[in-house]
């Protein structure tokens, strides 16, 4: 035998023993075959948009080949596939410019994570048990179309109900179409960090029920009001970017900072001045300033107009505001009071804005109005280096949605109340959120939820709410699929963000709006919605759009670029609210829950830097990132002024319960000095029951010891108005992870 | 030949740890879990320091993204027995993994806890593996790793200028922890060009070098946060 036919026997019998030894031996040639349309070892960068919070930050997608064990056409098998490697901020993007936050870096790992939901699961085990089998697409949407038409032809189409985090945008107006066609009840949105009350002032300040974009790129003198427009607030990207500019960006200026608030944030570490206040009492400061501000004629009353007629008492001066009064009730000096009042007033431009803590109490609304009022009496409102309120796309009329708006939904605790007592929708859709684990234990949304005959989760993983479903129809992840956002801030001119997938879904997952247009499609009395995909919905909106590049279209140039900004036609700007003040709004003391002799401490907690309000606790990148103030990873923590530590004999480290009216926990105290002596603070995020592998029963919830104490006016959660004792349990056992730096010094002490 | 070098702008600067997450994804760090991280084997090639001063209320905290910082006379240099360790051409700090065997004394040498070693060979639970960045290597157990200057985008620009026939620009290279920081705190580029931005930030008269006086000679300029008057 010579050398070439001895090769030639072994490539013939080493491929046939190949081949003979798996039952597909097609599978084995899948991967030769050109799965997309990429040049092995080439990068190219597609546009992207962020999903995980509403900022709808541009992103650029690294893809580059991969080898992914994958299902194509019915069968498993490596495949070469075009996957997407890293994520970047879109350098052309208004809200992003270039940059992304530390969890929009770690959002690929969304789409490559080993506990997604693959496939269509109905429930095959007790609700809570995580018990599912693999379903059909098809056999899964018929099972809703039954439900449905069951519904409908009973007459009791009100037994539909859609949960969301109330996400802005195409996929928005998509679920209030099918909603109100169908003839259900509005959506009920429900986020434990929203905005509400701060949207509701604005409507009622400024006419304006949206985020404000304070223009910080040109301010003088910024004061935040509890704010943390650096990490966790609102656009953080945007705010980060022209954060540095205000410091840094303009030769010899640079603008002053001064932050309001019991705990140090980490944007109030980046404060020039940082002003402590008692809890709830901000808005007292605020009005404090506008009166020292009105008393010494800098401006007069009349200038804040419809913003200051909308606080009892400001066409009069405030004269229950003086700084001593001030000084008594927030515990901020009268004499600092002064100061930052002329500050205010007489460094222009400058911009108050308000966020966060202040707003969690049962006076939030009249802490907001406060803070506008302030803006605007000293000429801060759509003024450069003030406040704006970033032009909205009309995203029913530009995607012609046509027919009516759904009505606006009940609140999730109505939902609950109802669902418990007797109004039980039967059938709910659960898109996005998590009340399970970010509601008040008093609310009972979990006993709720349990009442609801038939539940329909759209998840890409099993948390604390999807496990309660009886069928989850997996969505794409963001890189699968059609990405958009629409930023309600962030940018002084409209902007919408949009991209096509930049890969082809790994799993059998379908994009969630084409679903609904399905579904709406084979009920019996189809809903007609106007569109057959969600890609012809955004076509339709992008085709109504001034094009921001000449010779090309907008919806070409958007796809493009990932982006669209520019000047909304008349036709489709969403309208100001005209929402006036009922009744002039006057302080209110704070309510808490918990008596002050048995609980005298005020409970704060905040969302986390890595997982805000824990719905990205599940990645493992942020999970190991350390804490920005403690370094702190893969764990819980409760944050101490040292001398409270010292009176309860707690040490750093430390194992200490914490007790609320609604229940107890255990963590790791860590000693801080930015934080008031009458108060604890708690990073949401961990402690979750069901939330893959990561995050797991991992650390303690905070939100289980949060009363159900409301804002009085907009019903929003006051999640800053429980009140909480604290003792010391045991020494240090472990469950606490710092980084500190990576000391081998430090890491000896604690051996 | 270039002199690679960053500025840390401390007044942009907010803490934010984007610069953390964005060189986890660029460098295929492993993360090493709870376990692991308790033990002090968490790999951070970037990590944000904090620095807290003064009592409640006066109380204030300063932020210092601290990485590898390239010395020009560089500790952990001298002190590999393999030379692993050594100075480039254009001043990079690098680690010759297969050279390397991990008795970890340029660990010890280091004064800024720069280095990291591996206690174990790397591993993602699929499909996270998906996620690598195939321009850079991973590294197996028994091997110090720290942070390059994302080198692979150094080698890829400088390739693509020469392939185009061209000078390299300013600000042309930007290593992940830099294109990813939303507030533009952090600056690369070449100080041996004096009119390259990180050129004239480094003589900005806000700026030192971290632990300067052990001489080390840094190639990282950090611009102190301004005091407001």
């Amino acid at each position: 035998m010579d050398r070439r036919s001895f090769i030639k026997l072994t490539a013939i019998t080493g491929t046939s023993a190949t081949l003979a030894s798996c039952g597909n031996p097609e599978n084995q040639f899948i991967r030769f075959l050109p799965d997309e349309d990429i040049v092995p070892g080439v990068a190219v960068w597609k546009p992207g948009v962020c999903p995980l919070c509403a900022a709808g930050c541009g992103l650029t997608v690294r893809v580059m080949d991969a080898d992914a064990d994958v299902m194509r056409d019915g069968q498993w098998g490596i495949v070469r596939i075009a996957a997407a490697k890293k994520l970047e901020g879109a350098a052309g993007h208004p809200i992003s410019q270039g940059g992304l936050c530390a969890r929009g870096q770690a959002a690929i790992q969304v789409t490559y994570h080993p506990d997604r939901i693959t496939q269509p699961l109905k429930r095959s085990g007790d609700r809570g048990s995580g018990q599912y089998e693999a379903i059909s697409w098809d056999a899964a949407i018929a099972e809703i179309v039954q439900r449905l038409n069951a519904l409908e032809t009973a007459g009791t189409q009100r037994a539909l109900a859609l949960l969301s985090r109330g996400r802005t945008g195409h996929r928005a107006v998509l679920t209030d179409q099918f909603l109100s066609r169908f003839g259900a009840r509005g959506a009920v949105t429900y986020q434990l960090f929203g905005d509400d009350v701060l949207r509701r002032a604005n409507g009622l300040s400024f006419g304006r029920e949206q985020l404000p974009t304070p223009d910080l790129a040109n301010t003088r003198y910024l004061l935040s009001f509890g704010a943390d427009f650096l990490g966790t607030w609102n656009s953080p990207v945007a705010q980060a970017g022209s954060f540095g500019h205000m410091r840094q960006g303009r030769p010899g200026i640079r603008g002053a900072f001064t932050q309001v608030e019991s705990r140090m944030s980490q944007t109030g570490a980046n404060a020039d001045t940082w002003v402590p206040v008692n809890p709830g009492t901000e808005g007292v400061l605020a009005l404090g300033l506008a009166h020292v501000i009105m008393a010494a004629s800098l401006h007069p009353a009349s200038a804040a107009g419809r913003a200051g007629a909308a606080l009892d008492g400001w066409a009069g001066g405030l004269a229950n505001s003086a700084p001593a009064e001030v000084e008594r009730i927030t515990g901020v000096a009268a004499a600092r009071v002064e100061r930052l009042a002329r500050e205010f007033a007489e460094t222009r431009p400058a911009v108050a804005v308000v966020a966060g803590p202040p707003l969690a109490h049962s006076n939030g609304l009249f802490t907001a109005l406060a803070v506008n009022a302030l803006n605007a009496l000293v000429g801060s409102v759509e003024q450069p280096g003030g406040l704006f309120f970033t032009p909205q796309v009309n995203v029913a009329a530009s995607s012609k949605a046509g027919g009516t708006a759904a009505a606006s939904g009940a609140s999730i605790e109505e939902l609950a109340k109802g669902a418990l007592g007797g109004d039980v929708p039967q059938v709910l859709l659960v898109d996005g959120a998590n009340p399970v684990f970010t509601t008040p234990k008093a609310w009972r949304v979990r006993a709720a939820l349990g009442k609801i005959p038939y539940i329909v989760s759209f998840s890409s993983f099993l948390d604390e709410t999807s496990i309660l479903s009886d069928l989850i129809l997996p969505d794409h992840s963001f890189l699968e699929g059609w990405s958009e956002g629409a930023p309600e801030s962030g940018s002084l001119s409209a902007v919408l963000s949009v991209a096509p997938a930049a890969m082809r879904p790994l799993y059998q997952t379908r994009a969630t709006g084409d679903v609904l247009l399905e579904i709406g499609r084979q009920l019996q009395r189809p809903l007609n919605l106007p569109w057959q995909t969600f890609d012809e919905m955004l076509g339709a909106t992008f085709a109504a759009l001034p094009s921001a590049t000449a010779d090309v279209d907008a919806w070409t140039d958007a796809q493009a670029k990932g982006v669209w900004t520019g000047t909304v036609p008349g036709a489709l700007v969403t309208g100001a609210a005209a929402a006036a003040p009922a009744a002039a709004v006057a302080y209110a003391e704070p309510v808490f829950d918990g008596d002050a002799g048995q609980f005298p401490l005020h409970f704060l907690p905040y969302p986390s830097s890595a997982f805000l309000d824990g719905s990205l606790a599940h990645l493992p990148w942020l999970q190991e990132m350390p804490d920005p103030l403690t370094s702190a990873m893969w764990s819980s923590w409760v944050e101490i002024n040292p001398v409270t530590a010292e009176k309860l004999g707690v040490a750093d480290g430390d194992v200490v319960e914490v007790a609320s009216g609604q229940g107890a926990l255990r963590s790791a105290a860590v000693l801080s000095p930015g934080i008031a002596p009458n108060v604890v603070a708690m990073p949401v995020g961990q402690g979750h029951q069901s939330f893959t592998r990561y995050a797991s029963g991992r650390g303690e919830n905070p939100v289980e010891l949060i009363a159900p104490v409301t804002d009085s006016a907009t019903g929003a959660l006051a999640w800053a108005a429980t009140r909480v004792k604290l003792s010391r349990v045991g020494p240090p056992d472990g469950r606490l992870i710092l980084f500190a730096g990576g000391t081998r010094e430090h890491l000896e002490e604690h051996r | 030949m270039a002199r690679w070098g960053m500025a840390a702008d401390l007044d942009r600067c907010n803490g934010c740890g984007a610069c953390v997450v964005a060189c986890h994804s660029e460098n295929n760090i492993s993360t090493v879990g709870d376990e692991q991280a308790s033990r002090g084997r968490a790999k951070h090639w970037i990590r944000v320091e904090r620095y807290w001063e003064g009592d409640f209320p006066d109380v204030r905290l300063k932020f210092r993204p601290v990485m590898c910082q390239q010395c020009d006379n560089a500790p952990c240099e001298p002190v590999c027995p393999t030379y692993a360790s050594h100075h480039t051409e254009d001043g990079l700090n690098a680690q010759v993994y297969n050279r390397c065997i991990g008795t970890r004394y340029c660990a010890n040498a280091c004064p800024y806890n720069a280095r990291f070693f591996d206690f174990f060979n790397p591993s993602w639970d699929k499909p996270l593996q998906l996620q690598l960045n195939p321009d850079v290597s991973l590294r197996e157990v028994g091997v110090m790793e720290k942070c390059t200057f994302c080198v692979q985008r150094i080698r890829g620009a400088q390739l693509q200028a020469r392939t185009e026939d061209r000078a390299l620009r300013d600000g042309e290279i930007q290593p992940a922890c830099v294109q990813g920081c939303a507030a533009k705190a952090l600056v690369f580029g070449d100080l041996e060009d004096p009119e390259s931005h990180v050129s004239r930030l480094a003589r900005s008269p806000r700026g030192s070098k971290l632990l300067e006086d052990v001489g080390t000679q840094p190639a990282v300029t950090y611009l102190a946060r301004a005091t407001q008057v």
